[in-house]
């Protein structure tokens, strides 16, 4: 009995059926993928059908959700079993199918990209003004909540808490200082309004936010927005409060409060990551052809200083001639403020080697199983001529 | 039988004779050198154009045509730019504008009769009112437009070129550029200089020696800036140009047209020999001509299929050639004229996936000898002209590439890849497509050419696959090199996968046996569907980064080709002679009595 199954799950694993219903499932995960893009946006669309293991409806009214799909990752997952199941199978180690054996290991490699980068692909900004020097990159999306040591003038000792430990709730202590933060609230979407009388009691008692009232919204879903995170925070030090605090990248004054003669400057930001290097935007480029407003060449100069590593130079990153440096890629994204400030992407992906080699390895594949199978045709036809 | 080989060979001569033909250069009209002035280049849209292709681009916008007849001649569109220009009372008196849409007609209060054209002097009275409606309608967005809001701004569109027109060389109501260039800086001479520069839609004056190339100015810049002596000559030369035209003196006119052509051959000759490239290009429209031949391609061989087949089969195939041997030198042409790769955009695209299924049908022809190839390739290479003749109304076809795509290395890799996998995949769609036709059709079917279609079929889905996958992997690996991202979920990357996709899910059908000949016959006319949609379909969607081929107007047509193949898969699903059935049942419950 206990065969019969483990037969036919193996039967089912290596069948060429199941890498044709994964194929069309796929199909439509792409096409639904692509038209949720109109709503969703790009995120949220491959969210919710390519990087998820089941697409999910909400039932209306009752709060449930039902898998309704397979997502994109459990298609993935199951069409590379059933490509290494059917290979193993078939093991037909053949000159005629060796073209099918490089495809279908380039394709695995295909599909081990896609998962090492939606898993550790690490993508941040760098929005730097003509004449700034810069040591760090700035997440798009998640934010840190910054405090800053402004006692010396000359230099601040800044410490981030990501928006993910103030997600959390509870205390939060930030290492080398004598601080620790009780986290009482956090919305990670929110329209901030002046408070009016009859709005509940703000959290707050201290700085802007005591005459802030916060409501919730939804996290956003669409890319060209961003979410305005709140968190209310209330810094303990030495056994002795500060009160409590709003913080958020909704609001421009920076906040502070001083422990034992030292001040401590608080802001919700963009979550930086700081270089061990920095660079200088010495001059942006934006060309048109005449007469047009088509663009013609987006450009920045930028001067690369490391000293750890005794290096100092001149770059120009321009569209597709991006700077690779330690690990980190810097593309060309976007500018504005009257063309003095420009934007770059800067991704850390480990795994971007892999899709290179699956494509020279499935394009060489395919090549030799047609000219294999061409051949075999062409030899067949000459047989037929002869018989004729 | 000698004769007979010939055939092909003369079929083919004719018909390349016929598109020679129009090389040939126009006498001169009336006396006027118009041929000369066509050639003069000017800069607009960011490139260095003869003028040829400004006044056929802008005629195209404006009447979706690049001639039109009236008053019993035919007015070419470098006579009504001159038209336009110098005699703007000649001009506005003619039927240029097309109008469509009732609603914008009873605006205009006309009613909606055979007649679509009409002259300046019809809309003059209205134009306020066309101005108002269509700022009304500018700040919506373009997808979200009603039906009237999008044709009262095309309309408003279409009446500000023809005013930037012009008032591109003079202002309309003035004394003319020989007064402006005299009078610089008499009273009101800054104003309408201004005006000038701000309303110039084309730059006609070369830059001076030891200039960039690209710094070409319009007349009322270079009226405004204070280095005149610069562009005195090509001022003087316009001026005169200008006024022997109004006055329709032919001698000064030709004096004045071969005066400018002198002074840009000796101080820009390789620019003067781009533009008579162009204008070569222009008159001998080859892809009009392809479409034509390939149509004639096609005739001869159904005609074949009546009586005559070896005769016209010959015939047929010899024009198809022909056909193609024009093809490729107006795609030829394109690449040396744009110093581009094939592919810049939806038109050349379009243009060179017909190219690419033609060039393969003959190969297919060759190796079969069946008709079968020349009439897939002939009806290819004729839908995509057409398609591609559409798509031109955009305006200027060689346009310049944005900052991101301005790559020659990956225009030539990633999208003519991609691109001869759209051909691929529609190749197999079309034999298909025979198939389904021949099935329901032909009065009899040898199996052996049953068995053969099948097997160019499946042998172009393979081909299909190898290109669309590597030009899809290739679009990722740019996309990488310029965004930091191998693969975004993109709209544009989506289709290109689902096409690889659906090919894979034919060829492997096919391996496990789960589809035979109607089935994997059936799959490639899906294809067809597959591909329209990722080659059209998801430029409509105008999200992601590749909307910048956003169209709006083919949504229709695109809905009636799908609806097509649909029509034409349950077709090649059911029985052959299915309609029959009904007659051919008491015929045979007779035969069952006997």
């Amino acid at each position: 009995m206990k065969t019969r199954i483990s037969r036919w799950i193996w039967d089912a694993l290596t069948s060429l059926k199941l890498t044709i219903v994964c194929l069309s499932a796929l199909m439509v995960l792409v096409v639904a993928c692509t038209l949720a893009q109109v709503n969703r946006g790009t995120l949220g669309a491959v969210n919710l059908y390519i990087r998820s293991f089941f697409v999910w409806w909400e039932v209306p009214g009752s709060g449930w959700s039902i898998a309704i799909f397979p997502g994109g990752a459990l298609v993935g997952l199951v069409l590379a079993a059933n490509l290494i199941a059917a290979q193993a199978k078939r093991i037909e180690m053949s000159w005629k199918k060796v073209g099918i054996w490089i495809v279908h290991v380039g394709l695995i490699l295909l599909f081990a990209g896609e998962f090492v980068t939606s898993a550790f692909q690490v993508e941040t900004r760098l929005a730097i003004e003509e004449g700034q020097t810069l040591n760090y990159v700035e997440s798009p999306r998640e934010l840190e909540l910054a405090v800053a040591d402004t006692t010396d003038p000359k230099k601040d000792e800044v410490y981030g808490i990501p928006e993910s430990l103030l997600a959390r709730g509870g205390p939060v202590n930030v290492a080398g200082t004598p601080l620790s933060f009780h986290v009482k609230g956090f919305l990670r979407n929110a329209e901030l309004s002046k408070l009016e009388p009859g709005d509940a009691p703000p959290l707050a008692n201290r700085g802007v936010g005591a005459a802030v009232s916060a409501r919730e919204l939804p996290p956003v879903t669409s890319d060209d927005e961003i979410n305005r995170t709140v968190a209310y925070v209330e810094p303990v030090a030495g056994g002795r409060s500060y009160g409590t605090w709003m913080v958020s990248n909704a609001l421009g004054a920076p906040q502070s409060f001083v422990h034992e003669g030292r001040t401590y400057v608080l802001a919700m930001r963009p979550r930086r990551q700081y270089l061990p290097y920095s660079l200088t935007l010495k001059k942006f480029r934006h060309d048109v052809y005449p007469g047009t407003d088509i663009p013609k060449n987006f450009s920045s100069l930028v001067h690369l200083n490391h000293p750890g590593r005794g290096e100092e130079r001149d770059v120009l990153i321009y569209m597709n001639q991006p700077l690779r440096y330690a690990g980190k890629a810097f593309y060309q994204a976007s500018f504005g403020k009257g063309d003095t400030l420009s934007v770059l992407q800067v991704v850390e992906n480990p795994g971007w080697l892999l899709p290179y080699i699956s494509c020279v390895l499935v394009t060489a594949g395919l090549l030799v199983h047609f000219a294999v199978s061409l051949h075999r045709s062409v030899k067949r036809r000459q047989a037929a001529t002869l018989e004729a | 039988m000698k004769v007979a080989k010939l055939i092909p060979w003369i079929a083919c001569g004719l018909a390349l004779a016929g598109a020679l033909v129009a090389l040939v250069p126009p006498g001169k009209p009336r006396g006027f050198d118009l041929n000369g002035f066509a050639s003069l280049p000017v800069l607009e849209g960011g490139r260095v154009k003869p003028i040829d292709s400004v006044a056929r681009n802008s005629l195209l916008m404006i009447r979706g045509q690049q001639g039109f007849r009236h008053a019993g001649y035919h007015v070419g569109a470098d006579q009504w730019l001159l038209d336009l220009m110098f005699r703007p009372r000649v001009a506005d008196s003619q039927p240029v504008f097309v109008i469509n849409d009732p609603d914008v007609l009873g605006l205009l209060g006309k009613q909606q009769t055979s007649d679509r054209y009409f002259p300046f002097t019809a809309l003059a009275p209205h134009l306020d009112e066309i101005q108002r409606q269509a700022q009304a309608a500018h700040p919506i967005d373009a997808k979200q437009r009603t039906r009237f809001q999008s044709a009262i701004v095309n309309l408003f569109d279409r009446v500000y070129l023809y005013y930037r027109l012009r008032n591109t060389i003079q202002l309309d109501g003035t004394p003319g550029l020989a007064a402006e260039v005299a009078g610089r800086s008499a009273a009101g001479a800054a104003e309408r200089q201004n005006i000038l520069a701000q309303l110039a839609y084309f730059r006609p004056l070369p830059p001076g020696a030891g200039k960039s190339p690209e710094a070409w100015r319009s007349v009322g810049e270079s009226l405004q800036s204070g280095d005149a002596g610069a562009d005195s000559a090509a001022l003087q030369g316009w001026a005169r140009l200008a006024a022997a035209y109004a006055a329709r003196d032919t001698a000064a006119f030709n004096g004045a047209v071969a005066g400018l052509r002198g002074m840009t051959s000796s101080t820009r000759p390789d620019v003067q020999r781009q533009a008579d490239h162009e204008i070569l290009f222009n008159r001998a429209q080859p892809f009009y001509a392809g479409m034509v031949i390939y149509i004639l391609a096609l005739l001869a061989l159904f005609a074949s299929w009546l009586g005559k087949p070896a005769l016209l089969q010959r015939a047929s195939f010899g024009l198809l050639v022909a056909g193609a041997i024009v093809h490729t030198a107006g795609l030829f042409s394109r690449m040396a004229l744009q110093d581009r790769p094939p592919v810049t955009n939806l038109y050349s695209s379009a243009i060179f996936v017909g190219w690419i299924a033609v060039i393969l049908g003959i190969v297919l022809e060759w190796m079969y000898r069946r008709g079968f190839g020349t009439a897939v390739a002939a009806a290819s290479g004729f839908a995509s002209l057409i398609v591609a003749h559409h798509l031109m109304g955009d305006g200027d076809t060689m346009e310049m590439m944005r900052a991101v795509l301005d790559s020659n290395f990956w225009l030539a890799t990633h999208v003519v890849t991609i691109t001869i996998g759209y051909s691929g995949t529609f190749l197999a769609g079309a034999i298909a497509i025979g198939y389904t036709f021949r099935r329901h059709l032909a009065t009899r079917l040898e199996p052996s050419t049953t068995k053969t279609l099948v097997s160019m079929t499946y042998g172009v889905v393979c081909f299909a696959l190898l290109f669309s996958f590597v030009g899809t992997v290739l679009g990722g690996i740019w996309a990488d090199q310029s965004w930091g991202r191998f693969w975004g979920w993109d709209p544009k990357e989506n289709g290109a996968l689902l096409i690889v996709l659906w090919n894979a899910i034919i060829l492997h059908a096919r391996w496990g046996g789960f589809v035979r000949e109607k089935g994997i016959m059936a799959m490639a006319i899906f294809g067809n569907v597959i591909t329209s949609l990722s080659w059209f379909g998801v430029n409509m969607l105008g999200v992601g980064l590749h909307s910048y081929g956003f169209m709006d107007k083919a949504f229709w047509a695109l809905s009636a080709f799908i609806a097509s193949q649909l029509v034409l898969i349950g077709a090649c699903l059911l029985q052959p002679g299915f309609w029959r059935l009904r007659r051919a049942a008491p015929e045979r419950r007779a035969s069952k009595a006997a």
